[in-house]
């Protein structure tokens, strides 16, 4: 046990403590503290994974079992931690994106009816996710993963009285279970051929021993577990409705915590998916598929929140679409710097909803705000030039590692890959300039929006720090990364950007700057222009080219053949048969008793008849 | 023959469900006394000799007839699930502290208690039928009195069909005995030393246990009795019907259905298995359609006992120490649902989903109860439905991987009927003619009520190892 540091108890116990003290004394006499308890556990766990960080950096790989959980038999499963640089990077990111955003949220909410609540569910998404990121086996791993669906549940719904986010709540909830039916019987499986071991080292040693089918529909179905988690087609359409929740939730919801875990899972399974001939390739497509359609859709979404939401679906495609490559340290360095770029959007949006009073902000709501609120308009750019991935902001250098594993590929994984970079760039500053240039005609305009407080500003300029400058550590990531990386070949690092693919990608990033500038600010009406003159085309990308109302379509159709089934055939067919028993059983009891004639001519018949059966029967 | 530890377990409830019946106005008073008292001994005795120990407390008596006698034994298995039986009794009978009922509602649920005592630890089969029996007789009462408006109809349905199920167990009760008399020339009940037959004979007499037990469990398709019953019955007797009566029937499968016939259960596993899988997707398929928030948590009972089976029929050390321990977590949980049903349906007298709405705010007590008891019910892990749900799947997917996916399947689904109803009643505004201004808080008798289960849902959701071991010692014999 000694094996174990402070800092990965700490990192697991100072949550634990801070929901506990929360709930049980803070809540019931002061609930207007309750940040208080939380914001300490928040510091104690940057510190915790920063120190973490700093040990595997020198060399430490810790993967311990530490109890025992259930158990039957021979049989067992433990409970237990890995620490490696894979874990560790997310992690550091994880805590500080994470805590930051808590600041922010302990600032954004304080007014609400529901703050302690508010607060305690947060905290617990944030311990589920660092949970999550130690794990040593797939079992435990399975239990933060739904841990963040449930906690996830309760924060979209968190304002209830709202029809939208109850059912935005429960479509998150719904998809998740589908994707999680995936994990859970790959989990299973992975037992089964392992001889009941779960820990990912020893599961991937065995694996090669396994049967080939099994792993293979293992593999898939990791794959399907994540596709609902990271929101990729099919099992997106959660995400963008998942808006509903307070603006700090889907902060920490698509920068650092949930959305995250999915393409998580599939690195910590690169062992097991990447032995599987096709699966990287199909995730690679499946990836870029959701990160071109969402990008397209994101162009012409009027929602602040609806964009961003968007742009996360897509991004988390381009991570997809680099595990395509088999490139998963550029993966993981995209997923860093998106957390912090992603971060600062939200917070940005949050605070604009703040100033003008509302939950949730549209297009025609804003505009011209640059001039009233300097500092979100200067979070909001870096972080923008981020997310399109210009030099030498932090996006640049994740995004261009894998727009030159694209380039290498050529061919159609070259074109995905200017298209991606393209989209991004152009929905992003289509947002940047219509909410903060102008305003337009058809926009209200800044109004009295003013910067809010200190406790909504600071975060928020701390977190843009890192999405400007994440991407400057690629090397020591790298370095980061590669220990105790699980496949013999070692993690390739990130590569060094190139001349060509700097140029490449900076064409194409420009060029949906300019695009976006055309667009919006020397063509000022085009964005209301073309939903008027193209009402089918907006229709299609509003339904997500057709892909929301087919799931509500089917989702309506399995409500109604469970109705149809349990009302037609449970209690109509087979409960009604049960019942008519009675029935049966009365009519022939009444045909029964017209044998009781009174006559005691006909008993003795009977009785005659009777003793003559009994005697056969005993004489035989 | 001297009367042990064992026989004042269920005599100390039988005596005092006497004692209450007689006590006119203090009889609630004298029933918490019994049921506070069997608990009490079901824990010191626990506590003071330990597991081995409680093995060794067996009683057995002289042979009366037939080589009948009365013989009580325990172990890890029969002892958590009395424990279960007390527990659940206590909190029953606490939950209906302010009911205006008669002496003999009291009484019967001490009774009540006292014959499922016997049942889970009888040792002759002779005896383990009595019981197995006389539970029947304070349940069609509990039900047929004091249940909601269509409570005779349901306690009729109840007795007739369980009763019927029961003749096919007496049936192969009697097969058993009689064809091991024939083998070996002996009368003996003892459950732990019978072997049954081969052949025809032998599949009949293991198809006839199973029947029996099987309507009890409820096994798809002889549940048509549980909706009802459990839907009419009062509160506390709900929680006993399903947190402990269902158990029975699982219990008789693993206590004398498998082995008996060790080697017949492994050669019908595929379809036994297919029985309980059916169980899984039939129960919350059915589930998703109640619009009576009680019929949904019964039927919900029917996919949770799936699982168990699922787990039992696969006989591997995690399957059965699983689908036994889902046992205990289907009571606690399924427990905590009914009696917070309960707790609604005694303050707006409906059960409707559509009756409600906007709990939360109403009532935040009852809605954190609710929300962990729902989510414990369909298997979030950290609480201590996954431990047995999970457990039971490892063990059919090492041996029946097929039958496995039915079961994910089911916990996905489990989602699907829990949580659009939870919202229905806690989160949405209410509608017209809703009742939820009717509904106040959750007062301290009723919060201590669901402190109790909670913990125990917690406390077996990240530590099961205690119970696991408990249930595991008694397992050892039956695994392949």
């Amino acid at each position: 046990m000694n094996l174990v540091p402070w800092s990965l108890w700490l990192l697991i116990a100072s949550p634990v403590c801070a929901i506990l003290a929360v709930f049980f004394f803070v809540r019931p006499r002061k609930p207007q503290w309750s940040h208080w308890p939380i914001l300490g556990s928040c510091a104690l766990v940057c510190l915790a994974a920063t120190d973490l960080t700093s040990r595997v950096y020198a060399g430490m790989v810790l993967d311990v079992p530490v109890a025992i959980w259930m158990l039957g038999g021979d049989w067992y499963l433990p409970f237990g931690f890995r620490v490696d640089g894979l874990g560790t990077a997310v992690l550091l990111m994880v805590a500080w994106v994470g805590a930051l955003i808590q600041v922010y949220a302990s600032g954004y909410m304080k007014h609400d009816p529901g703050f302690s609540r508010f607060v305690l569910l947060f905290h617990l998404f944030y311990l589920a996710m660092i949970g999550l990121l130690v794990s040593n086996n797939f079992v435990q791993l399975y239990l933060f993963w739904e841990l963040v669906g449930v906690c996830s549940y309760f924060l979209i719904g968190f304002w209830y009285q709202k029809e939208s986010a109850r059912r935005a709540a429960l479509q998150a909830f719904l998809a998740n279970r589908v994707g999680d039916f995936g994990l859970m019987l790959a989990v299973l499986l992975l037992m089964a051929m392992t001889h009941g071991n779960t820990s990912f080292s020893s599961v991937f040693r065995l694996l090669p021993a396994a049967p080939t089918e099994m792993v293979t529909l293992a593999a898939f179905l990791v794959f399907w577990a994540a596709t609902a988690k990271s929101a990729q087609f099919p099992l997106y359409f959660w995400l963008p409705d998942a808006m509903e929740g307070p603006t700090p939730v889907s902060a920490l919801m698509h920068a650092a915590t949930m959305v995250t875990a999915g393409i998580f899972l599939l690195v910590r399974a690169w062992p097991l998916i990447s032995s599987i001939e096709l699966l990287p390739q199909l995730i690679g497509w499946v990836g870029a598929a959701t990160a071109i359609g969402a990008g397209l859709v994101a162009c012409a979404k009027t929602d602040l929140k609806r964009v961003l939401a968007y742009s996360t679906v897509s991004h988390l495609g381009i991570m997809a679409f680099a595990l395509g490559f088999g490139e998963t340290a550029p993966a993981v360095f995209h997923l860093l710097t998106h957390g912090f770029f992603k971060a600062v959007l939200f917070l940005c949006v949050g605070n604009i909803a703040h100033a003008l009073g509302k939950a949730s902000v549209g297009v025609d709501e804003t505009g011209g705000l640059a001039a009233k609120m300097p500092l979100t308009f200067g979070c909001f750019t870096a972080a923008a030039l981020s997310l399109a991935g210009l030099w030498p902001f932090a996006g640049f250098y994740s995004k261009d590692s894998i727009l030159d594993a694209a380039f290498h590929q050529g061919g159609l994984q070259a074109a995905a890959g200017v298209a991606i970079a393209f989209l991004s760039s152009f929905y992003i500053f289509r947002m940047l300039f219509l909410s903060f240039l102008g305003p337009r005609r058809e926009q209200r305009g800044p109004g009295h929006a003013h910067e809010g407080e200190p406790v909504l500003g600071i975060p928020v300029f701390f977190l843009s720090l890192g999405a400007v400058g994440a991407g400057w550590l690629s090397g020591p990531l790298s370095r980061l990364l590669a220990s105790g990386w699980m496949l013999r070949t070692g993690m390739s690092p990130v590569p060094d950007w190139t001349w060509n693919g700097l140029f490449a990608s900076q064409a194409c990033a420009l060029a949906g700057v300019g695009a976006a500038y055309f667009l919006t600010t020397l063509r000022p009406q085009w964005d209301w222009d073309w939903r008027r003159r193209f009402p089918r085309v907006e229709r299609l990308l509003e339904s997500d080219f057709g892909w929301k109302p087919t799931v509500a379509a089917f989702s309506a159709l399995v409500v109604e053949a469970a109705g149809m089934f349990s009302r037609g055939w449970d209690t109509r067919l087979w409960d009604g048969l049960v019942e008519s028993t009675a029935d049966w059983a009365k009519r022939g009891g009444e045909r029964a008793a017209s044998l009781a004639t009174g006559q005691l001519n006909d008993y003795l018949w009977w009785m005659l008849a009777g003793t003559t059966g009994l005697l056969y029967l005993v004489l035989r | 023959m001297t009367l042990g530890w064992l026989s004042l377990a269920w005599m100390l409830p039988a005596l005092f469900g006497a004692a209450a019946m007689m006590a006119g106005a203090r009889a609630r008073g004298v029933a918490l006394w019994g049921s506070g008292l069997t608990l009490s001994l079901w824990f010191v005795l626990g506590w003071t000799y330990g597991l081995e120990g409680v093995e060794s407390l067996s009683e057995s008596g002289p042979v009366l007839a037939w080589g009948i006698r009365y013989a009580l034994f325990t172990d890890g298995l029969s002892w958590s699930l009395c424990g279960l039986t007390a527990f659940l009794t206590l909190l029953s009978l606490l939950s209906s502290w302010r009911l205006r009922v008669s002496a003999a509602y009291w009484a019967c649920f001490l009774w009540l208690e006292a014959a499922l005592m016997g049942v889970f630890l009888a040792r002759d089969l002779f005896l383990f039928y009595v019981f197995w029996e006389a539970t029947l007789i304070p349940m069609f009462f509990i039900i047929g009195l004091w249940g909601s408006e269509n409570r005779r109809h349901a306690a009729m349905k109840f007795f007739l069909f369980t009763f019927f199920g029961s003749l096919f167990l007496l049936l192969g009760l009697l097969g058993l005995v009689s064809e091991n008399h024939r083998m070996t020339g002996g009368w003996n009940w003892d459950m732990a030393a019978l072997t049954g037959p081969d052949g025809g004979m032998g599949l009949a007499i293991f198809l006839a246990l199973i029947l029996g037990f099987g309507v009890k469990v409820p096994i798809v398709p002889f549940h048509a009795w549980l909706p009802d019953a459990h839907t009419e019955a009062p509160a506390a007797g709900s929680v006993m019907l399903a947190g402990v009566m269902l158990k029975m029937g699982v219990y008789g499968i693993l206590r004398v259905a498998i082995p008996a016939f060790p080697k017949l259960a492994w050669d019908l596993l595929p379809w036994l298995g297919l029985l309980a899988a059916v169980n899984v997707i039939y129960g919350a398929i059915c589930a998703m359609a109640q619009s009576d928030l009680k019929r949904l948590v019964a039927y919900s009972s029917v996919s949770h006992l799936g699982f168990c089976l699922l787990g039992v029929f696969s006989r591997t050390p995690e399957g059965l120490t699983g689908g036994s321990l889902q046992l205990i977590n289907h009571g606690l949980s399924t427990g905590a649902l009914f009696l917070l049903v309960g707790f609604l349906y005694e303050r707006a007298h409906r059960r409707g989903l559509a009756d409600f709405g906007d709990l939360a705010s109403r009532a935040p007590w009852m809605t954190l109860f609710f929300s962990i008891a729902i989510f414990s019910s369909i298997g979030l892990p950290g609480l201590n439905g996954f431990v047995g749900e999970f457990m039971s799947l490892a063990g059919m997917t090492r041996v029946f991987a097929g039958l496995a996916v039915a079961g994910v399947l089911g916990v996905a689904l489990s989602a699907a009927y829990a949580l659009p109803a939870y919202q229905a009643v806690f989160w949405r505004e209410p509608g017209p003619g809703s009742v939820s201004a009717q509904v106040g808080d959750l007062d301290g008798r009723e919060k201590a009520i669901l402190w109790a289960l909670t913990v125990l849902m917690f406390a077996i959701g990240l530590y099961p190892k205690p119970w696991l071991e408990m249930i595991w010692s008694a397992m050892q014999g039956l695994q392949l």
